[in-house]
């Protein structure tokens, strides 16, 4: 296009370049080709996994009915069960359909932006290659269940390693190197958001995913790891450290990988389909380090009214709040580009595409801020709002951002014009019927369960004391998200469509145009700075003034380097003011002497519980709530989650809290209920787990685990440690299925998998009234006891 | 900035548009919007104003404080008048007959045992309730005591540290107030028949 047109004014301004000599280059648009083929082909994976989890929400309740019993195929089959798949559709949506787009946005603008062809074709290659790989193990790897379970995070050490291999060796080296082969002396504004992209997530995916492999610990301790343990791992943080890694990453995986690099994408697209000047330079500075640097802070606002220390829960609502205005910046700047082409608007569904997709990004930074005042989130945390809530954010504002991008890039880069424009337009409506449909009803669905989880009766008792009772109420808005999310399938199949009959039409041979820019010359005189404007004789004012007029920014714009350092600096110093308190400030989790580590079998029995992903529908959190003590029991303890690892206390109740679960039911009502939930429960959502009564429960692999645990810390006693778990675990698996056979004739399931989990879930939330301290009564002197835990903790 | 600025060049607004651009791409250089810097500004004075509020001054109750308010004013407003109870069968049949009371442990009831026993006590895999025969229960305070101590190997877990000592003596008196009455579907009766409850 206008290789040098930047350049023609060099002569008048002689702060300008001095010109180098002319230098011949082109771009690589096949690698963006490649991802957008990814992005369309995963796109309709992950989009299809979202409708099946969908379903598997809505038909539980039909099982019991004459003729719809083959549907428990759907429900219980142990490779696609809920909490396995959840998993699947979460990362695929974020990592593989909206990270293929990313990574087309990045790499079609990066090279014009920096008028340079990207530093290796080689790397981009690799990048390519190495990301599908890396989806594709997840792909398989979640379906088996090998999950970390921390979400978002659930991929486990080889593929961590693989995502960092990939991110920062191919991906991170080849953009910067780039960035350093640029012909164009200042970096845009989209390259600020995509380098804030690269460095955060780099450093919030190797923190929060730093884990001890157990095939480590067995080595060291030569204990036999074989089959899937080989990919498993435990992290080296625990309970209310675990958890606040966990949203200081996901919180933040929202922030700079669904936010920040659609920023850039917007910055770069927008204007281009738009054929408008953005329209703040001014706003795009302010708003891009505000962002930045306070976003990090928010990650404790997924964690109100839970075990965490309350100035962490404060910092999280208040930075919540004061982001609200940054990402309003970017808003801004994106419709307010639009002023004088609304006439475009009308009748062009790419920029329809983006005004809906910039609105829904409004509407969810207005809402995230709100969802983070703590009374409000009392009402709205672990209900499906925060699902409605992230799905305004990603069909609206990644989705909708997305296909725009798509749409605007197929005729350019297959060089025909796009193969129905018609169909465009449709996908266009069908899309924001779809987003309308799925998250009013899931709005309705969660205010609906939260006001009756909290619902009293004029006796004091809770309304609704019978979980399945809430559950029951919002299926049928289950239906209505079923369909809202078929129809923004539909479009997404129409986008693949539409995109693979225009690359059908494709010419023989792409044309690939040559442009001319002189390379960066090393002399470079920034423009004078400004003076000051103010009149009165203050020293410090004027100094102030000149700096408000930002000309030290437009030095940094030059300098890839220092940008970065300081994008990683804002970050990271944020990060440890909130870290450091975390893992150093000993208040934070007073001891509690009667909490003990599991057994071996009950660890045993955790990791089945990791596996399934039951904290996909089960939290493991009692609030200080009135209602919520009612219905689950005393509230948690930061102390009684030490030996947690990962912490398990869940974002979502589909089904109950199961902090204080133990001891609650028989071990027979336990196994049954996993066998099949609704020969107790009819209208349980939960899927049957028959295998686990079925496998066997690898009780040589039992050593292993507890030496990894000893190693991160966990105090076993010697006679375990030393080779003492396999006997421990299967004396005590002898004694539960022996119970249980006594109870309701479940015989032989001592060697059963079964049995490792009830004996986990018989534990839970028990420790706090064990016999190290006297029994105490919850409603008079457990008061007391808490009472006594609190002074310890200093807590207000 | 300023001299970047095309003082020429006019946008549609009269902003001026700055100088460079980027693969076609330019920039106005309107000023950040007032109302942007007042609400950002005021929410940083929020969080200032807040942490001091919440974290350093009395005014203000913690989370806790508020849950402790609520458990005390709630065991007041239903056993303020009454005091400690005790398990004896003198206490049971009084509560048999308090309608009150029978109202709060039937949510007691709900919330903990329906899960085996079912709502209307017929028994899922836990016993009918509502039949003339039992198993670990002879007179009125053996159900207070299989409440608290469970029975037959855990199929009937102890609830004593899950469930105030008041609370159990008023559960037992609903439960005993089941026997008799029509559930939906109900578990064949369990263990021996034993005599109706003393009316005293």
């Amino acid at each position: 296009m206008d290789g040098a047109a930047g350049e023609r004014t060099g002569a008048a301004h002689p702060h300008r370049e001095n010109g180098g000599a002319l230098e011949r280059f082109s771009y690589d648009d096949g690698i963006v080709r490649m991802f957008v083929g990814a992005t369309v082909v995963w796109g309709i994976v992950a989009m299809l996994v979202g409708l099946i989890v969908a379903l598997q929400l809505a038909v539980p309740q039909m099982l019991n009915r004459t003729g719809f019993g083959w549907l428990s195929v759907l429900v219980n089959t142990e490779w696609i069960s809920f909490g396995r798949l959840r998993p699947l559709h979460t990362n695929a949506a974020i990592f593989a359909f909206a990270g293929n787009a990313i990574f087309a946005a990045i790499y079609y603008s990066t090279q014009r932006l920096c008028k340079a062809r990207m530093f290796s074709d080689l790397l981009s290659r690799l990048h390519f290659w190495g990301w599908q790989a890396i989806i594709v193990s997840a792909a398989v790897t979640l379906p088996l269940g090998i999950s970390q379970s921390k979400e978002y995070a659930e991929l486990e050490w080889p593929i961590d390693l693989a995502i960092a291999v990939v991110w920062v060796g191919f991906f991170g080296v080849n953009f910067f190197g780039t960035l350093v082969r640029r012909r164009e002396r200042h970096m845009y504004v989209a390259l600020w958001f995509y380098i804030a992209t690269i460095v955060t997530v780099a450093m919030l995916h190797v923190f929060n995913n730093l884990t001890l492999p157990m095939v480590i610990a067995g080595a060291i301790k030569g204990d036999p790891v074989s089959g899937a343990d080989i990919a498993k791992s435990w992290p080296v943080y625990a309970g209310v450290q675990d958890a606040f890694m966990q949203w200081w990453y996901g919180h933040n995986a929202v922030a700079f990988f669904l936010t920040t690099p659609f920023l850039g994408l917007m910055y770069y697209f927008l204007p281009k389909a738009a054929e408008k000047p953005v329209y703040s330079y001014r706003l795009s500075i302010v708003h891009f380090w505000s962002l930045v640097f306070i976003y990090i802070w928010a990650g404790p606002h997924h964690l109100h009214y839970t075990a965490l220390p309350s100035w962490a829960s404060t910092l999280g609502m208040l930075f919540s709040l004061m982001l609200l205005m940054p990402s309003w910046g970017g808003m801004i700047n994106g419709l307010l580009t639009l002023r004088g082409a609304w006439s475009k608007v009308a009748s062009d569904p790419i920029l329809k595409f983006f005004v809906v997709g910039i609105t829904f990004y409004g509407m969810s930074t207005f809402e995230g801020p709100m969802l983070s005042i703590k009374s409000i989130n009392a009402l709205t945390h672990y209900t499906d709002w925060t699902i409605a809530h992230v799905h305004g954010g990603a069909l609206g504002w990644n989705g909708f951002m997305t296909f725009g991008m798509l749409y605007w890039l197929a005729p350019r880069l297959f060089q025909t014009d796009l193969w129905s424009r018609k169909m465009m337009a449709a996908h266009f409506w069908l899309g924001t019927i779809g987003i309308v449909l799925y998250v009013l009803s899931i709005y309705a669905a969660g205010l609906t369960q939260g006001l009756m989880w909290r619902a009293f009766d004029e006796s004091g008792r809770l309304a609704y004391p019978d979980f399945v009772e809430t559950v029951t109420a919002i299926v049928p808005m289950y239906w209505v998200r079923v369909v809202g999310g078929s129809l923004y399938l539909t479009g997404m199949i129409m986008c693949g469509v539409n995109i693979a009959m225009t690359w059908k039409r494709r010419p023989r041979m792409y044309d690939v145009p040559v442009y001319e820019a002189p390379a960066l010359s090393s002399v470079y005189v920034d423009p004078p700075r400004p003076g000051s404007r103010l009149e009165a004789n203050v020293g410090l004012g004027h100094k102030a003034d000149t700096f408000i007029q930002g000309w030290w920014h437009r030095v940094w714009e030059r300098m890839p380097i220092r940008f970065t350092v300081w994008v990683f600096i804002a970050v990271a110093v944020a990060s440890l003011f909130e870290i450091i308190p975390t893992f150093l400030i000993r208040s934070n989790v007073p001891t509690i002497e009667s909490v003990k580590p599991y057994t071996p079998l009950e660890l045993a029995g955790r990791d089945i519980y990791i596996s399934e992903g039951c904290y996909n529908c089960h939290s493991q959190m009692i609030r200080p709530i009135w209602s919520e003590t009612k219905r689950y029991g005393e509230y948690s303890k930061p102390g009684e989650f030490v030996y947690d690892r990962p912490f398990q206390w869940g974002s979502r109740r589909i089904g109950p809290d199961l902090a204080r679960v133990g001891g609650k039911q028989s071990h027979d009502w336990q196994v049954r209920h996993l066998e099949d939930p609704r020969q107790l429960i009819p209208q349980s959502l939960m899927p049957g787990y028959p295998h686990l009564l079925d496998q066997d429960l690898k009780f040589e692999s039992i050593q292993a685990r507890v030496d990894a645990m000893a190693m991160l810390g966990v105090p076993y006693a010697d006679a375990v440690r030393a080779g003492g778990a396999e006997r421990a675990a299967r004396a005590q698996a002898a004694q539960i299925a022996s119970d249980l056979e006594t109870q309701g004739g479940y015989p032989d399931m001592a060697g059963k998998k079964v049995i490792a989990l009830v004996a986990y879930l018989q534990r839970l939330g028990t420790d706090i009234h064990a016999p190290a301290t006297p029994a105490v009564e919850p409603s008079g002197t457990a008061a007391d006891a808490s009472g006594a835990i609190e002074a310890k903790e200093g807590r207000p | 900035m300023s001299s970047e600025r095309r003082a020429g060049e006019r946008s549609d607004r009269s902003a001026p548009l700055m100088e460079h651009e980027y693969d076609g791409i330019r920039e106005f250089d309107n000023p950040t919007p007032g109302w942007w810097h007042a609400l950002f500004l005021s929410s940083v004075v929020f969080a200032i104003g807040y942490t001091m509020w919440y974290h350093a001054s009395p005014l203000s109750a913690s989370i806790w404080d508020k849950w402790r308010a609520a458990e005390v004013a709630e065991f007041a407003r239903i056993f303020g008048e009454i005091g400690d109870l005790e398990p004896d069968q003198a206490t049971i049949v009084k509560m048999m007959g308090d309608e009150r009371m029978m109202a709060v442990a039937q949510g007691i009831f709900q919330g903990n045992c329906a899960a085996c026993h079912a709502k209307d006590g017929g028994g899922i895999n836990g016993v009918n309730l509502t039949d003339d025969a039992y198993k670990n229960v002879r007179e009125l305070p053996d159900i207070f005591g299989v409440i608290s101590n469970g029975a037959a190997s855990g199929a009937m877990p102890a609830w004593q540290n899950m469930i105030s000592k008041n609370e159990r003596v008023i559960l037992a008196a609903y439960v005993a107030g089941l026997r008799g009455t029509s559930p939906a579907a109900a578990r064949p009766p369990e263990g021996e028949v034993i005599p109706a409850w003393p009316a005293e």
